[in-house]
């Protein structure tokens, strides 16, 4: 039997932090991790690949445009092995780099399926290997939902994790679900040339972040992509020989079409269930998440947990400071999360970030609000860039200026949303983002340009409301 | 046809106007006879209204706030009847539309109205809020006091919530060293713990409180200390007890009082505005000081010379739990002649009471504790009662007060002497 005070089940980027934060706070620490390689679904299967190939889009797809920069390519030439090796020798290197830090902690790591016997036991599965812990971070993440209606068992029809694998590029290619990670793998498919249609149920793509910053992604992709089906279900699924017959019932879209390769990228599940945390007496709430407080701690005294599997968003920065949460907690610091936001990025192209509060929802909570809304055709950054679309939105608390939240549509988005995260945090007011000397020129401007809009005190555009 | 009749506000007393607190019966409500429909409030005690007769509310004329006197509208109700099938719909809509409006608006008022008049609300109240600030403090957005995130982690670390400081930065913002500063105070204070919140006294207590600080201000006290031995009066107590007769000392003390009062009656009187003249009661009326959940009231037992230890004893009952219930008419707070203060159900070895003018005396009792008493031979263990009694010093001397206290403690040692 293997004993440790803390127990670490998963190595994503929640469950590594986890392990990382307690064992340089003096814990004794083991992680168990199922897979061969550590990091979780975000290194091997998700954030990383995902924008490794991003990036080989991007390039692609600025090549196609250089020639209104007066260079001329020819059509490029894509080794599918290539781009793979590339994408996998980030990865590798990405967590190389976690096993050697876990080393360097003397952190215990484990490969195998853990399964718990108790609220102090958990055995690898498969195996008579027990092992004691006195505390336990339960960060075992997200599965992709496989929704029966969808014949997964043909290698057609693909989930996220399929599609990076990249086994080739097909001509005709479905994405079912318009969120993020469909939009995000629909970019990288359309860059190597596969003719990409979307079917979303909502009435807009990306149906968390606000409709007008949602917008210019959208009217670019509509003219490149061969359909956008918004308000269609897809009602059935059928892999024939010469492809996957799906039929859809909307408005806008056929009866029915085939495609080459279907990419479902519709919801994920959390893994709560699969390791038996039930047995420990950890209390799921109704969708299967595990139910926490804002120490991370389950019902259960000494069991946390972390990530995908206590709940939305799904996102690896939201575990990353839950499980350091959870790490000081175990360790006997007053830790709590109190974060006031938690950003979200789509790295489409152009990409969507928002952060704080959308304006739908402020608008349902009744909340009265100031907006600024920066359209980037006036950036001479984004215009240098080769690039019109994108608009940068800021809303702020009509009475008292404060920052409430920000959407970003444009090129670099996702590192441009720090900022309005950070002004969250600080409670920065409208004055203090325009007032805030920005770098000319720099996308970073658009920020300031937002609050400057709402304030009345824009020149590089007309100000909406009398000037100030 | 079920016939509508008003209910006025009856003879309450000889007050003015009088303030509604509390509407306990909203439009549309079937009030049975008795029930209470309404809570007013004047300077001496609230009181509850009953219904003179059984039927359904139809409509409210009052509502909390309100100031009434007698014959004042205060309802409408309808009288039951057996074929009120069809009419009974009408009628309801008929009134509701206009009516609730008004009925929301006074049960509001009275949600405040409690909280204002009982402590207990306000403390449940206020934790409640204390729980769920600081989850939302930061997210709503009209808040003053935004923290940054390392100033909420020390505010974490330091068990502080954020809601209870209020920011010196720019724009209401809490700094550090407003925490600091906040917790240095706590410290300073030695009650790094407890939290500290702003709470209205309670009406009786504002009022009384106005009363007893004059009392202190303008008579000169003096209290005169004894202790009696009580053990004939426990021995006859506890004898009684067994024949299941239940009497607390307080009622011997009582009837000993009064037994001095006839001897000394500057003891059981007033002294005029002027403090000129000097007005005898030539009856025995005893005020007796209760603790109640709203504050300290004093109910008057009249004619306690009349009246037998057990007669005393069910009256006192009876006061003391209407006075908690906040029942007691206000004419059973008035014309006492002499205050007793009794805290031996509590604890204490002596308190010094404040003379409830316009009286002139009062005796505060504290717990009784067995002491060793030197009998001539040896110490004896005796059940003996601390008496304080404080005299206005305008009106008794010194040697006058002591012996006041002398022949006190000789009553109440030799009970045989209350047959006297």
């Amino acid at each position: 039997m293997i004993k440790t005070q803390v127990l670490v089940i998963g190595s994503g980027p929640g469950g590594y932090t986890a392990a990382f934060r307690a064992a340089d706070l003096g814990k004794e620490v083991t992680l168990i991790e199922r897979h061969e390689s550590l990091g979780g679904v975000c290194l091997n299967v998700g954030c990383i690949p995902s924008k490794s190939l991003l990036h080989t889009a991007e390039v692609i797809n600025e090549t196609k445009h250089a020639s209104e920069l007066g260079i001329t390519f020819s059509k490029p030439k894509i080794d599918l092995k290539g781009v793979i090796k590339n994408k996998d020798s980030i990865v590798n290197k990405l967590t190389g780099g976690i096993q050697a830090l876990a080393k360097a902690r003397k952190v215990k790591v484990i490969n195998g399926y853990a399964k718990f016997l108790s609220k102090n036991q958990v055995t690898l599965d498969g195996t008579d290997e027990v092992i004691e812990f006195e505390q336990c971070v339960i960060s075992v993440g997200s599965r992709v939902t496989k929704f029966p209606m969808f014949p997964f068992e043909d290698k057609r029809v693909m989930d996220s994790t399929d599609a990076l694998l990249l086994d080739d590029i097909p001509k005709r290619m479905l994405v079912v679900g318009g969120g993020i990670i469909g939009l995000e793998m629909a970019t990288i498919y359309d860059a190597l040339g596969t003719e990409i249609t979307i079917v979303e149920l909502g009435s807009q793509i990306i149906p968390a972040a606000d409709k007008d910053i949602v917008n210019p992604l959208f009217k670019k992709i509509k003219k490149n992509y061969a359909n956008i089906f918004l308000n269609t279900k897809v009602t059935s699924m059928t892999a024939l020989k010469k492809g996957i017959k799906v039929v859809f019932e909307g408005k806008d879209a056929p009866k029915s079409d085939t495609f080459d390769k279907v990419l479902v990228a519709v919801g994920r599940t959390p893994n709560g269930i699969l390791i038996d945390a039930d047995k420990a007496g950890v209390n799921f709430n109704e969708n299967g998440f595990i139910e926490t407080d804002k120490q991370m701690k389950t019902n259960v005294e000494n069991i946390y947990a972390i990530g995908d599997v206590v709940g939305q968003p799904m996102l690896a920065h939201k575990a990353v400071h839950e499980a350091k949460v959870a790490a000081e907690v175990i360790c006997g610091k007053k830790s709590g999360f109190d974060a006031l936001t938690i950003p979200s990025v789509a790295y489409t192209d152009p990409e969507v970030a928002w952060t704080g509060k959308t304006e739908k929802e402020l608008k349902e909570a009744g909340i009265e609000f100031k907006k600024g809304i920066f359209p980037w055709a006036a950036s001479g950054r984004s215009l240098s860039i080769g690039r019109t679309e994108g608009v940068s939105k800021s809303l702020f608390d009509s009475k008292s200026g404060k920052i409430l939240g920000m959407g970003i549509c444009g090129t670099n988005a996702g590192d441009l949303i720090a900022e309005a995260s950070l002004a969250i945090e600080m409670g920065c007011d409208m004055s203090d983002i325009a007032l805030t000397i920005h770098a000319h020129p720099t996308l970073s401007e658009t920020t300031a340009f937002a609050a400057e809009m709402a304030e009345g005190t824009i020149t590089d555009l007309m100000p909406p409301r009398k000037r100030k | 046809m079920p016939t509508q009749k008003n209910v006025d506000l009856p003879d309450i007393g000889d007050f003015d106007a009088v303030d509604i607190i509390e509407v306990l019966v909203k439009v549309g409500d079937t009030v049975n006879e008795n029930d209470s429909i309404i809570t007013l409030e004047t300077d001496k005690a609230t009181m509850e209204i009953p219904a003179p007769f059984s039927g359904k509310v139809t409509s409210l004329s009052i509502k909390v706030g309100d100031k009434v006197v007698q014959g004042d509208l205060i309802l409408t109700l309808e009288s039951e009847s057996e074929t009120e099938t069809d009419s009974e719909v009408e009628t309801d809509s008929e009134v509701e539309t206009d009516s609730e409006v008004e009925t929301d608006a006074s049960s509001d008022q009275s949600d405040n109205k409690v909280i204002d008049n009982s402590e207990a609300t306000v403390t449940s109240t206020v934790s409640q809020d204390n729980i769920k600030q600081p989850e939302e403090v930061s997210l709503k957005t009209d808040s003053n006091s935004h923290a940054s995130p390392s100033i909420r982690k020390l505010a974490r670390e330091l068990g502080v919530s954020l809601s209870r400081i209020n920011g010196t930065g720019k724009k209401g913002r809490i700094l550090e060293k407003d925490l600091k500063s906040f917790v240095k105070e706590l410290v300073t204070h030695g009650n790094l713990n407890e939290e500290v919140e702003t709470i209205p006294l309670s009406r009786i207590k504002k009022l009384s409180g106005k009363h007893l600080s004059n009392c202190w201000n303008t008579i000169p006290h003096v209290t005169q200390f004894d202790e009696v031995n009580i053990d004939q009066l426990e021995k006859f107590r506890k004898h009684q007890k067994e024949k299941n007769i239940k009497l607390s000392p307080l009622v011997f003390i009582m009837k000993a009082v009064v037994q001095v009062l006839k001897r000394h009656p500057n003891f059981n009187a007033s002294l005029d505005e002027g403090g000129e003249n000097l007005i005898l009661k030539k009856y025995f009326n005893l005020g007796i000081a209760v603790d109640t959940p709203n504050g300290l009231l004093v109910p008057v037992v009249k004619d306690v010379s009349k009246k037998s230890l057990i007669e005393l004893s069910e009256e006192l009952a009876d006061i003391s739990l209407r006075a908690r219930e906040g029942k007691l008419d206000s004419s059973e707070m008035k014309g006492a002649g002499f205050t007793i203060s009794s805290l031996g159900g509590i604890g204490g070895t002596q308190f010094t009471p404040i003379i409830n003018s316009p009286e002139v005396a009062i005796l505060g009792v504290s717990r009784t504790q067995i002491k060793p008493i030197w009998n001539g031979n040896s110490f004896e263990p005796t059940a003996m009662i601390p008496l304080a009694l404080s005299y206005d010093h305008r009106v008794i001397d010194g040697a006058e007060g002591a012996r006041f206290m002398a022949e006190l403690n000789q009553v109440l040692s030799n009970i045989m002497e209350m047959l006297l």
